[in-house]
């Protein structure tokens, strides 16, 4: 059997002014709270001394750098919303990388974050310090980021706009020894940016020697590499005519 | 006298299973599994490499201390209801409880590493499934021998599973520990009281056991040699746990029990 109830008005009214004021304050509470979440962007923080990790790591240094990596790649992430790139701080964002690539140094999980992920940014100084960072980083390792500093030639190319930068990484990777395995393609990136920059006569050495010393092996990359000879010579011919002219 | 210490072994061997442990341990595998999954959608590369090493660590922590709470738990219970007090009366050594224990402890932690193989070979290679499954056999089995010397000593078992935990992570953290009382010393200027502490801690070193006593997790990330780490592991293991059940004896060879 249902308990009889007595109705709300009669309740007495400290009880119901009390409810009404503990309710609006629960709502109040609530909506600013979310509204202050909703545009609350928590800064990175700074990282602790790759040592310090690798101690607290207890064994598991490559394990705990990946997961460091995973927890910088969803520092954008925050309560549900994205965060754009602009407003993270890319020095403090750098120094990130460079203590995980410490605690785990066999990894690529952070230069491939830095090519791929964090130079999707339209500032250009932000870029730079990020193409500053796989530069230093590919030393430690060439057989490991190879890939990350080709990429890296190409975004100082058509998203810095820096020729000549693109060419130092470029070069960096033609330099490698025989060693550092990688496709010829990627050595190839120097001479095409010398041909960019209208040093067409280094260009066409730097073409003439690769093929007179027969590394180039493949009969594809040796068709390549003629076209491309051929055809920065008729343009070295047709620039020195202009000149003239 | 072989087969009094084998059937004392089945008899402690069969308070410690039930079906619990077996639910218990497929909780685990589960919620392994579940966490690994989420991570291998959060990684860019190298995913199923870190998913194994993630499902790997949370295997070693969560069996570790599941396998100390139940070897802390029987040895208690044997203190609660006087069962020393019972067994010395019948025609049975002290050691012979000792090795008993011993023998439950490396069973236990054999039945508990052996979902540990299905689940790692599952993920990944199964030569490094069978690697992990036998080095995290020797790190759960040291675990447990502590935890037994633990709880022979202290009787009760927070004491005997804070005791364990501490000794487990002070061997683990030893480095970060040594690195920041070097620090120390340096920023104190090399002060008397910075350098002591520094020499004590040094020498408690030498009580516990070195990093290369566990199971080594960078095996799932590039070209280890499993069989040399495993063989470091094995040795470094043998010496320690020799040492543990040692001091064991002399303990528990100590003990008054009123008959």
């Amino acid at each position: 059997m249902r308990r009889a109830e007595r109705p709300l008005l009669q309740l007495p009214v400290p009880l119901i002014g009390g409810f009404m004021l503990v309710l609006l304050s629960q709502l109040l509470f609530h909506h600013y709270s979310q509204v202050s979440r909703e545009f609350r962007y928590q800064p990175l923080s700074n990282p602790l001394q790759a040592s310090t990790y690798q101690g607290i790591a207890m064994g598991s240094e490559k394990l705990l750098g990946y997961l460091l990596a995973i927890r910088l790649q969803l520092h954008d992430s925050q309560a549900g919303q994205y965060f754009s790139y602009n407003r993270i701080d890319y020095a403090l964002l750098v120094e990130w990388l460079e203590q995980i690539t410490r605690v785990n140094p066999v990894s690529e999980y952070q230069m491939l974050l830095a090519s791929r992920v964090y130079s999707q940014t339209r500032d250009k100084n932000r870029v730079r310090l990020i193409l500053g960072f796989i530069e230093r980083n590919f030393d430690h390792a060439p057989q490991l980021h190879w890939r990350r500093l080709a990429e890296a030639s190409v975004i100082a190319k058509h998203k810095v706009g820096d020729l000549k930068l693109a060419l130092r990484l470029a070069e960096k990777l033609a330099l490698q020894p025989a060693s550092t395995v990688m496709p010829q393609w990627a050595r190839d990136i120097r001479f095409l940016l010398l041909a960019e920059l209208n040093e067409l006569e280094s260009a066409i050495a730097i073409i003439e020697a690769m093929l007179q010393s027969k590394a180039v092996i493949d009969p594809d990359e040796k068709r390549f590499l003629e076209e491309k000879l051929l055809k920065f010579q008729q343009e070295l011919i047709e620039s020195r005519q202009s000149i003239k002219n | 006298m072989f087969t009094q210490t084998i059937s004392l072994f089945r008899y402690l061997m069969l308070g410690i299973l039930s079906r619990r442990l077996l639910v218990w341990v497929l909780v685990l595998a589960l919620l392994t599994m579940l966490a690994g999954s989420f991570f291998s959608e959060l990684a860019i590369i190298n995913g199923k490499a870190i998913v194994v090493a993630l499902v790997a660590d949370f295997l070693r922590y969560s069996l570790g201390l599941f396998a100390l709470l139940l070897i802390t738990t029987s040895v208690a219970e044997d203190y609660e209801f006087k069962q020393f007090e019972r067994l010395l009366t019948m025609p049975l050594s002290r050691w012979q409880y000792i090795v008993a224990q011993v023998l439950v402890i490396a069973s236990l932690c054999l039945l508990l590493v052996l979902p540990v193989l299905l689940v790692i070979s599952f993920y990944g290679d199964w030569q490094v499934g069978l690697y992990w499954a036998s080095a995290l056999w020797l790190e759960i089995f040291l675990l447990g021998l502590l935890g037994l010397l633990a709880i022979l000593s202290l009787e009760k078992i927070p004491l005997a599973v804070c005791f364990s935990l501490a000794v487990y992570l002070l061997a683990k953290l030893s480095g970060l520990i040594s690195q920041m009382l070097a620090e120390s010393v340096r920023l104190s200027d090399g002060s008397l009281t910075s350098r002591f502490v520094d020499f004590i801690f040094g020498a408690i070193l030498y009580l516990v056991p070195g990093l290369e006593t566990f199971a080594e997790n960078d095996v799932f990330f590039g070209n280890v040699n499993l069989i040399e780490t495993i063989s470091v592991q094995f040795s470094s293991t043998l010496i320690y746990a020799l040492f543990l059940i040692a001091v064991c004896l002399v303990d528990f060879y100590r003990k008054e029990f009123n008959l």
